[in-house]
C-alpha cells in the first residue's frame, strides 16, 4: 500500500515551528516527510471509529446548538422590536448580532433541512432571484434594512424568519446529525465561509462577512472541541493542535481588525492587505481542517485500494 | 523622444502620421533589393526540451531559457508574521519549484484516504513539461515588515505610472512574482496549484495572468496579437555574453552581494485594442510597427533578421523616426546600453463592458538596470502613435534573485538568511 507524505505537516512548515509527532528526518532540509495512514491502525493501540462514538459529542454539540438558538430567538425578538418601532440603526445591529448567531452553529444547518433554507436562504439558485417569494430568512431582512433602507419592508420576512426559529428550537431537542456529516464539518464550516462570506456572496447588502466569518470560526472550535477524544484517539500527527493554531491566528487576524467600538468593518470596505491577511490565513486554517474528517472516519474501514499512481 | 505628449489622451494620434505611408510605397521597394546584415534573431516558443530544465543554476531557469507555449504571472502578497516564515515560504516554494520541474511520481493516495498532497490535475506522472518557475521581489516586501529594507536592490522601486498607462490597481505590484512557464497548460495550473498550496499560510494571491504563444508554425519571433513578429530584436538568450551586458547584475554594479546574478523583471499587462488596429490598414500598421506584416523584415527591409539600417534612413522615409522599433531600439552607441531581454506572451481574457475582446500582451523583460533599460526604452516610446491601440493596466517591477545554488539552496536564500 502506498504511502504518502502529510502535507498538513510539510505544508505547516511555514506556518508553525515544527511538525511535532512522526519520526521524520530532522536532519532534512526538505519539509519533514511523514506517514500518513490514519486508516491503518497503529498496531494494538487505536480502534476503529464508529457511529456509536459520536454520540456524545453530538449530544454536546446539540446542547450547544440548543443554547445559541436561544440567543437566536432573544435576536430576532429585539430585531421584530426595532423594526417595529422603525430604528433602522437599532435593527442592523440586531440583525448582525443575529446572523453571526447563525452562523456559529454551521454543523448543524443539514439536519434542519428545509428549515435552515427558511432562516438562511440566500436568492442564488431562486427564479426570480430577490424577487422570489421563496426568498425570506434572515437575508430577506438584510436586503431590506441595507440595501432598501426600509424597517417596514423588513417586518413580513422578520416574522416569517421569527417563526422558523421558534420551529428550529422546537426541534432541537430531536436533531438528528449524522456522524458522517458531522465530522466533515470539522472543515466545512471554514470552507463555506470563505466560498460565500469572503467572496461577498452571503451578506451582499451589511458586508458582513467577517463577523459572519467570526462566528464560524468560533462554531468550528465547538466541532474540534466535542470531537477532540476522537480525534486524540486515531492521531498521530498533530493535526488537531495544528488546526487550533491555524484558527487563533485567523481570529486574532479579525479581532485585529476591529474598531474602537469593536465591531468589524464591512468585508467590501477593508484594505487589500488587510483582506489578503483574512483570505490567506482562512485558506491556510482550512488546510489544516481538511486532515480531520479523515482521522475520525465513522465508516467501518475499506479494504486497501489501488493506489491511484500504480498501473498493473 | 517623439514627443506628440501634448495631444490630449484618449484621442487618436495616427492621422499625424498618414503622409508617411505614402513615402513607403516607393523606399519600400527600393529598398527589399538592398537585404541586409543580420542580427541576434530570437526563438522564442521554441518547443521546450523534453529533459527538465534545470531548477538550480547560478541564474534562475525563465529567464535566459527559451520561452515555451504557455505562462502564468501571479502576484502574491506575503502575510507571513515574520521575517523566519517568510523565509521558510520561499524555501517552500524553492523545493516544490524544484520537484515540479524536474518531474515526479504524483501523490494521489487511494479513494478513502482523504486529501491527496497531489491535485492530480496532470494525472500518476508528473512530467517536466518545459516547466520553468521563477520567482522575483517586489518593492514592497522591503518595507518595515521583515527589516529587508538596507537589502533592498539599488533600482527596485514600484512600478512607474507612465503618461500612457490606465492602471487598474488591482492588477498592479506585489511582493512577490511567480513566472510558471510551460508546454502545456495543466501543468502550469498544477504547478500554481501545487505552489499555492505549499504557501497557503505565508502568500496570498494578489493578482493573476496567464499567457500564450503560438504553435512555432513559421520561422522567427511569435506573433502578437497586432499581428506581428514580436521579439525578433532580441539578443541572444544562448549568447553569455550579451546575457551578462544586458541581463545580469554584475559585480560592478553596486547591488548588494545577494543580488549578484539576478535581474530585475518588468511584468506589464499592455491590453491591445485589436477590433481598432483590425480597422486600421495594413500599411498604416505597418509604418507604425516599423515591421513588414508578413515577413517581420524592418520595413524596405527583406528578412525578419536584417538590420533596420537606419543611417541610410536618417529622416525616417522609410521607418519612421516615431515607429515603435526605432523609438524602441535606435541602434545608435548611446541607446544600446538600454537593451532589455524581452519574454512576453500574448493574453485573452474575457470581454470588457462594452463587448471588446480583452486580449493583449502580458509584456515581461529582464535586464541588470531597470531605469537604464526599461525606463529609458519606455520613455522613448512615449507618446508613439503605436499608443492609440495599446493600453498598459497592470503589471510590477520586481527583482528576480539568483537561482538556488544546489539541492540544499533555495532561491531568496541570500536576501534572506
Amino acid at each position: 500500500m502506498l504511502r504518502w507524505l502529510l502535507p498538513a505537516c510539510a505544508l505547516a512548515v511555514l506556518a508553525v515551528a515544527g511538525c511535532g509527532g512522526g519520526g521524520h528526518d530532522s536532519g532534512s532540509k526538505n519539509p519533514p516527510a511523514q506517514p500518513y495512514s490514519k486508516r491503518s491502525t497503529v498496531p494494538g493501540v487505536v480502534r476503529q471509529v464508529t457511529p456509536a462514538d459520536y454520540k456524545a459529542p453530538i449530544a454536546d454539540y446539540r446542547r450547544y446548538v440548543r443554547r445559541r438558538l436561544g440567543t437566536l430567538g432573544g435576536q430576532v425578538a429585539a430585531l421584530r422590536a426595532a423594526i417595529a418601532r422603525g430604528d433602522l440603526g437599532a435593527a442592523r445591529s440586531a440583525w448582525t448580532r443575529a446572523d453571526a448567531t447563525y452562523e456559529s452553529i454551521g454543523a448543524a444547518y443539514g439536519a434542519f433541512g428545509d428549515l435552515d433554507a427558511a432562516v438562511n436562504g440566500r436568492p442564488a439558485g431562486l427564479p426570480g432571484g430577490v424577487r422570489s417569494a421563496d426568498f425570506t430568512g434572515l437575508h430577506r431582512v438584510e436586503l431590506a434594512l441595507w440595501e432598501r433602507r426600509s424597517t417596514r419592508d423588513a417586518a413580513r420576512p422578520a416574522a416569517q424568519l421569527s417563526r422558523a426559529v421558534a420551529r428550529m428550537r422546537a426541534q432541537v431537542a430531536r436533531l438528528e446529525i449524522d456522524p458522517l456529516e458531522y465530522s466533515l464539518r470539522a472543515h466545512e464550516i471554514l470552507e463555506d465561509g470563505i466560498h460565500l462570506q469572503l467572496s461577498g456572496q452571503a451578506s451582499p447588502w451589511s458586508g458582513s462577512a467577517l463577523v459572519a466569518l467570526r462566528a464560524e470560526v468560533d462554531g468550528t472550535g465547538v466541532v474540534l472541541d466535542t470531537l477532540a477524544p476522537l480525534i486524540a484517539r486515531r492521531d498521530s500527527t498533530d493535526a488537531l493542535p495544528q488546526a487550533r493554531r491555524a484558527l487563533k491566528r485567523l481570529t486574532n487576524a479579525l479581532d485585529g481588525l476591529a474598531r474602537s467600538d469593536g465591531s468589524l468593518p464591512r468585508w467590501d470596505q477593508l484594505g487589500q492587505r488587510d483582506r489578503e491577511r483574512v483570505d490567506g490565513l482562512a485558506a491556510g486554517a482550512a488546510e489544516q481542517l481538511a486532515y480531520v474528517p479523515e482521522l475520525i472516519d465513522p465508516r467501518p474501514a475499506r479494504p486497501a485500494q489501488r493506489p491511484f499512481g500504480e498501473s498493473g | 523622444m517623439s514627443g506628440n505628449g501634448d495631444t490630449p489622451r484618449g484621442r487618436v494620434k495616427r492621422r499625424a502620421f498618414l503622409g508617411g505611408a505614402a513615402a513607403l510605397g516607393a523606399g519600400a521597394a527600393i529598398d527589399r533589393t538592398i537585404g541586409g546584415g543580420g542580427t541576434n534573431e530570437a526563438r522564442a516558443a521554441e518547443p521546450a526540451p523534453a529533459r527538465p530544465i534545470a531548477f538550480e543554476g547560478a541564474h534562475q531557469a525563465g529567464i535566459a531559457t527559451p520561452s515555451p507555449k504557455h505562462a502564468i504571472f501571479a502576484a502574491f502578497d506575503s502575510i507571513a508574521p515574520s521575517r523566519a516564515e517568510l523565509a521558510a515560504a520561499l524555501e517552500a516554494l524553492s523545493d516544490r519549484a524544484r520537484r515540479l520541474t524536474r518531474g515526479y511520481d504524483a501523490l494521489l493516495g487511494a479513494p478513502g484516504e482523504g486529501p491527496t498532497p497531489d491535485s492530480g490535475i496532470v494525472g500518476p506522472q508528473v512530467a517536466p513539461d518545459g516547466l520553468t518557475v521563477t520567482i522575483a521581489v517586489g518593492a514592497s516586501l522591503f518595507d518595515d515588515r521583515y527589516g529587508l529594507a538596507s537589502r533592498k536592490p539599488r533600482h527596485l522601486k514600484p512600478m512607474t505610472t507612465f503618461p500612457d498607462d490606465a492602471l487598474v490597481a488591482a492588477e498592479c505590484h506585489g511582493d512577490l512574482m511567480l513566472q510558471l512557464c510551460a508546454n502545456g497548460e495543466q501543468t502550469l495550473l498544477n504547478a500554481l496549484r501545487d505552489l499555492m498550496r505549499a504557501t497557503r499560510g505565508a502568500l496570498a494571491g494578489r493578482w493573476k495572468i496567464e499567457g500564450f504563444l503560438p504553435q512555432p508554425r513559421e520561422s522567427g519571433a511569435p506573433r502578437n496579437l497586432l499581428g506581428f513578429k514580436d521579439g525578433t530584436a532580441n539578443p541572444d538568450i544562448r549568447n553569455p555574453v550579451d546575457m551578462d551586458r544586458v541581463v545580469w547584475v554584475g559585480r560592478d554594479a553596486g547591488e548588494p552581494g545577494w543580488a549578484l546574478g539576478g535581474t530585475y523583471q518588468v511584468v506589464r499587462i499592455i491590453r491591445n485594442r485589436v477590433e481598432f488596429w483590425d480597422r486600421v490598414a495594413r500599411s498604416e500598421q505597418e509604418l507604425m510597427i516599423g515591421r513588414d506584416k508578413g515577413t517581420g523584415a524592418p520595413l524596405g527591409k527583406r528578412k525578419e533578421g536584417d538590420d533596420p539600417d537606419y543611417k541610410t534612413d536618417p529622416k525616417g522615409a522609410r521607418i519612421p523616426m516615431d515607429s515603435h522599433i526605432r523609438l524602441a531600439r535606435p541602434r545608435t552607441a548611446e541607446t544600446e546600453g538600454s537593451r532589455i531581454l524581452r519574454r512576453g506572451f500574448n493574453y485573452s481574457r474575457g470581454l470588457d463592458m462594452s463587448g471588446q475582446l480583452d486580449m493583449g500582451l502580458v509584456f515581461c523583460c529582464f535586464q541588470a538596470d531597470v531605469e537604464r533599460q526599461f525606463e529609458a526604452v519606455q520613455k522613448r516610446l512615449a507618446g508613439e502613435p503605436l499608443i492609440d491601440y495599446v493600453v498598459p493596466t497592470g503589471g510590477g517591477y520586481f527583482f528576480a534573485p539568483p537561482g538556488a545554488r544546489d539541492s540544499q539552496d533555495w532561491v531568496g536564500s541570500g536576501l534572506l538568511a
